[in-house]
């Protein structure tokens, strides 16, 4: 009896964690954006659900799911800059307060207008799958898309941590981030920064996008429910601190999973919502 | 700036003095000009129209005037409708006596967040946050607890027909839905007009242009929000019923962000924020493109985006003022003109 309700609890953990890490992607999607540009990025999980679309469309030419998804992640990533020189160029000329209600706006507009469009053409709803068989590890059965996006997403956050942390772009980005008018002293254009700090937080949506959908398919409606979950992930851990996105998707992803099994799935959701209210109330100064 | 009041004449009328009679007469003079026998959807797209510009009213006091964007007028529609269906069904007694509790309930929570918002010195994206996370656990609330919600599948719902009227006078029942939405949205325009010229409207500008500064002189910034908060709520929580009553029917889908938020956005910024008649022009125009664009099927939803986009980028302005200001040019024209016969 204890063990096999120790087992349902690892199973529930492991799920908890396979979810957090997706949403502690989204989060640092949103968190590196605004923390950097002051954009609130509205449209990051439409920009998700494009990277399935893309990564459904490649499979079907390529036969092979790897080279798809580095593909639509790198498509998709070219249409994020795209979006950034054109409509965050016009976003970028107004300054302090108007500048984050013209972001919300625009990428608002963004998100409506590419949600509707892919509606049009992809109405029902779609997954992939990594073709990895379930395993069993002491009596504790683990998916084989768990292991796929632990793997997967454990390298990719460890490499932005060592980008971030190591590399002269990713302190550039970093000191942008804490101190514009310092960053532009050090000969750092905050611009370019900007660019390349969005075209990056399109790809991580792409990237977490694809891996939402090995464990459960997404429609158009989608993108609109994980730009929200993207939010949620992101207040929760300060709205500007990367490591703070990590954690908070993670944390979030476990009280989900198990509110949703223990309680019910609609008050999961309702749960998640709660937290973010909590957070926002309970650290406001932290953020923006 | 923002108070600046157009002071031209019209047939010897001040303008100013005359607009909010003339524009209620003119609404008022719609459903015996237009409704038509059996000519529902025209008339449902009239009473759609004063729906939208209600909320749009709404959304001026406490967004353009505080700062405060709600977003989750959507949500705030829904507890009205719900709340007010839900307790006169269990209750059993008609919804006409249960229409201000709904109404104050929404009022409640759009006053709780605002006093919470305000207490925290929230920013403008901090309320944005806060507002569109509560849209969605509300909205999912509607859909879950089916027990109460009657769930996706929703509820019917028609108890604001007044049937011995429509019978002894032999009209459709749009005809009183119509004028029912119209009194609100006059009662909200008078009293957002008396609102704008009273302390608050002086207090809002303060607020707006320097919270502290305007905390400095002794303004309760707090209450002030507070205060905004409760009475745009309420307007929106009580607008939800008509809303259902036109629809004949609550289901959650109706309350949508998609559905209500969007719209309402759309039309106070192509009407013209902080302005009287801006929300019921808008109104006017977007529920006239929406309807047309139905015809463009799947589309609607991607040109309502475009439209969302080119209108904050380039249009933030608003026809309103766009308006008055090229008539207050005209007539500084013509004044300068006759001044320079003259001499």
């Amino acid at each position: 009896m204890v063990a096999e309700t120790l087992t349902r609890i690892a199973e529930f953990t492991i799920d908890g964690i396979t979810q957090g890490l997706v949403l502690a992607l989204l989060g640092l999607g949103i968190t590196i954006v605004f923390g950097l540009g002051g954009v609130l990025n509205l449209s990051i999980g439409v920009f998700a659900f494009l990277g399935v679309i893309v990564a459904l469309e490649l499979l079907g030419i390529t036969g092979n799911l790897l080279v798809s998804a580095v593909l639509a992640v790198a498509i998709v990533t070219l249409f994020g800059l795209v979006v950034d020189k054109s409509l965050l160029s016009l976003v970028y000329r107004s300054e302090g307060e108007e500048r984050i209600l013209l972001g919300i706006f625009v990428t608002l507009g963004l998100a409506i207008f590419l949600d509707g469009l892919l509606f049009i053409s992809y109405p029902s709803s779609y997954s992939l799958s990594f073709g990895i068989p379930s395993t069993t590890i002491a009596g504790v059965q683990i998916r084989g898309s768990s292991i796929g996006i632990i793997l997967i997403s454990t390298v990719i956050l460890t490499a932005l941590y060592l980008f971030f942390s190591r590399t002269y772009l990713g302190g550039a980005t970093r000191t942008v981030m804490q101190d514009e008018t310092g960053a532009v002293l050090c000969g750092i254009s905050p611009r370019k920064m900007r660019t390349f700090v969005f075209a990056l937080s399109v790809a991580i949506a792409a990237i977490a996008g694809i891996l939402y959908s090995t464990t459960q398919s997404v429609y158009a409606a989608t993108g609109f429910e994980l730009t929200i979950l993207a939010l949620i992930v992101s207040i929760v851990g300060g709205v500007t601190s990367i490591v703070g996105a990590v954690v908070a998707g993670l944390a979030l992803g476990i009280i989900a999973t198990f509110t949703s099994a223990y309680v019910g799935a609609y008050v999961a959701e309702i749960a998640l919502f709660a937290v973010a209210v909590i957070a926002l109330l309970l650290q406001p100064e932290e953020i923006a | 700036m923002s108070t600046q009041q157009s002071s031209f004449e019209i047939a010897g009328l001040n303008w100013t003095q005359i607009r909010i009679p003339l524009v209620l007469v003119l609404l008022a003079a719609i459903p015996p000009l237009v409704f038509h026998e059996g000519a529902t959807y025209v008339s449902r797209l009239f009473i759609m129209a004063l729906i939208f510009a209600t909320l749009a009213m709404a959304l001026n006091i406490v967004f353009g005037h505080t700062d405060q964007l709600f977003l989750f007028m959507g949500a705030l529609t829904g507890i009205g409708a719900y709340t007010t269906a839900i307790t006169a069904e269990s209750l059993g007694i008609s919804p006409w006596a249960t229409l201000l509790l709904g109404a104050l309930l929404a009022g409640a929570i759009g006053a709780l967040v605002c006093f919470v918002s305000a207490k925290l010195r929230f920013t403008v994206i901090l309320i944005s946050i806060l507002t569109l996370a509560l849209q969605f656990a509300i909205v999912e609330f509607f859909v879950g607890a089916s027990d109460l919600t009657g769930g996706s599948t929703g509820m019917v719902f028609s108890g604001l027909a007044f049937e011995s009227i429509q019978e002894s006078l032999g009209i459709h029942e749009h005809v009183i839905l119509y004028y029912l939405v119209l009194a609100i949205l006059g009662a909200t325009i008078v009293f957002y007009d008396w609102m704008r010229r009273s302390k608050f409207g002086i207090a809002f500008d303060a607020i707006r242009q320097d919270e502290v500064a305007a905390e400095s002189v002794g303004v309760n910034v707090v209450r002030y929000k507070t205060v905004a908060g409760f009475v745009s709520a309420f307007i929106i929580g009580l607008i939800g019923p008509m809303y259902a009553q036109l629809e004949g029917l609550i289901i959650p889908g109706m309350f949508q962000f998609q559905v209500i938020d969007v719209l309402v956005l759309i039309i106070l910024i192509v009407g013209g924020m902080r302005t009287l008649l801006g929300p019921i022009v808008g109104a006017g125009i977007i529920i006239y493109i929406n309807e047309e664009l139905q015809a463009a099927g799947q589309w609607r939803m991607v040109l309502f985006g475009a439209l969302l986009i080119v209108l904050f980028l380039y249009f933030r302005q608003g026809i309103v003022p766009f308006a008055r200001d090229l008539l207050h040019e005209r007539i500084k024209i013509t004044e300068r003109l006759a001044r320079e016969e003259q001499t």
